[in-house]
């Protein structure tokens, strides 16, 4: 029984155990051999030293395989060392990770914290208005009354935070109706906005309707989103037309 | 007639300002709402639109300011479907006048009780009404 030592698949170990096993065998055919020959006569001339030179041979070959063995031994020594080495740098690799990780964060929290400073300086940047404009509109809302009541104002008074019907009733929109001239102190009851019919030339005769606007003021987008017929009008009277209605929309409306 | 654009446009931003101060006033309010215009959704979008007055470029045309807080206000469904009560107008009004007259009645107590400190230190001062300042 001889097992194939040209087969390159087998572990060393499996060899070196074949091998042993080899030579076991060997070793026990030649010792039968010994004791038959003891015995009786040998049945083959020159089979014992063909055993003989097998034993020697597979010895031999015993011999290489522990030396293969030896150097397999020193190659998987290496082979531990590296690993540790792999395992070392592996594990630097991971702090670097971690500490990049860290990094990020918080670059990131800085970045966006920036972001969120310069949202602030826009938002404020753009919310600015001069002072000067903002104490003339202060004086023009309350020396007309408008957000601050007059020192000597008692019940009575016909003086509002809030345009009066007769206001209402004086300016562009209310010259669009017809309306009734009862009431007391330009306070009328609701109804008295009633429906009526457009009239020509309009003109404001109380200051809230603010004569002084620039032309280039213009409303935002005003397209026919609305459909609607303005409140302060009969729905029934088809004479209706308004300035807030679905006419051709100014295509002149530039935002700023 | 036809109007130029400029004089369309410059009718349609007069005609705007006008509506939307109308707004401050709660009567005219009640009155929108109980002749069913709150509940249009044309009309409701039209709200929304006024919402430009905000900005400061055009609220400065504002004489009556309160009108935008009535805008803002009428965003809200809620408010609408309540401006139909007489009762509810009735209240916000008085509470508008209210508001209206807190900083002169304000500064009504603070020229009294600046007078009231200067009195011993003068001799009694005729009884006279705070000029307005």
């Amino acid at each position: 029984a001889v097992c194939s030592m040209a087969v390159a698949e087998k572990s060393t170990k499996e060899r070196l155990l074949c091998a042993l096993d080899n030579l076991e065998v060997l070793a026990r055919e030649l010792i039968e051999m010994l004791a038959l020959s003891r015995g009786q006569k040998l049945p083959q001339p020159g089979e014992d030293t063909q055993v003989l030179e097998l034993l020697v041979q597979r010895d031999r070959d015993f011999q290489d395989l522990m030396e293969v063995a030896q150097q397999q031994g020193k190659v998987h020594q290496e082979m531990q060392l590296l690993e540790k080495e792999v395992e070392k740098r592996d594990s630097d690799i991971q702090q670097l990770q971690k500490q990049l990780k860290e990094a990020e964060h918080i670059l990131a929290t800085a970045v966006y914290q920036a972001k969120e400073k310069l949202k602030s300086i826009d938002k404020a940047r753009k919310g600015s208005i001069s002072s000067e404009e903002i104490i003339k509109y202060a004086h023009r809302i309350s020396a007309s009354n408008a957000v601050c009541a007059p020192l000597n104002w008692v019940p009575g008074d016909p003086r509002r935070p809030y345009p009066t019907d007769l206001e209402m009733r004086s300016g562009m929109l209310g010259h669009m109706a017809n309306l009734p001239t009862n009431g007391v102190n330009g306070h009328l009851p609701g109804d008295a906005l009633a429906a009526g019919r457009l009239p020509d030339v309009l003109t404001p005769q109380y200051p809230w309707q603010s004569a002084d606007v620039s032309v280039g003021m213009l409303p935002p987008h005003h397209g026919n989103d609305f459909g609607l017929e303005p409140p302060g009008h009969n729905k029934e009277n088809e004479d209706d037309v308004e300035a807030m209605s679905t006419d051709s929309s100014s295509s002149s409306s530039d935002s700023d | 007639m036809r109007s130029g654009a400029p004089e369309q446009a410059r009718n349609r931003f007069q005609s705007e300002l006008e509506f939307v101060q109308c707004l401050a006033n709660p009567n005219y309010l009640n009155f929108l709402a109980q002749r069913g215009f709150l509940r249009e959704k044309p009309f409701v979008n039209y709200l929304k639109y006024l919402l430009y007055w905000k900005e400061p470029e055009y609220a400065k045309f504002l004489k009556y300011p309160h009108c935008l807080h009535m805008l803002e206000l009428l965003q809200y469904e809620h408010f609408r479907k309540e401006l139909v009560n007489a009762q509810c107008a009735k209240f916000i009004d008085e509470q508008q006048l209210l508001h209206w007259q807190h900083y002169s009645r304000k500064r009504t107590r603070l020229q009294q009780a600046l007078a009231e400190q200067q009195q011993p230190q003068q001799q009694p001062p005729p009884h006279g009404n705070a000029t307005a300042k």
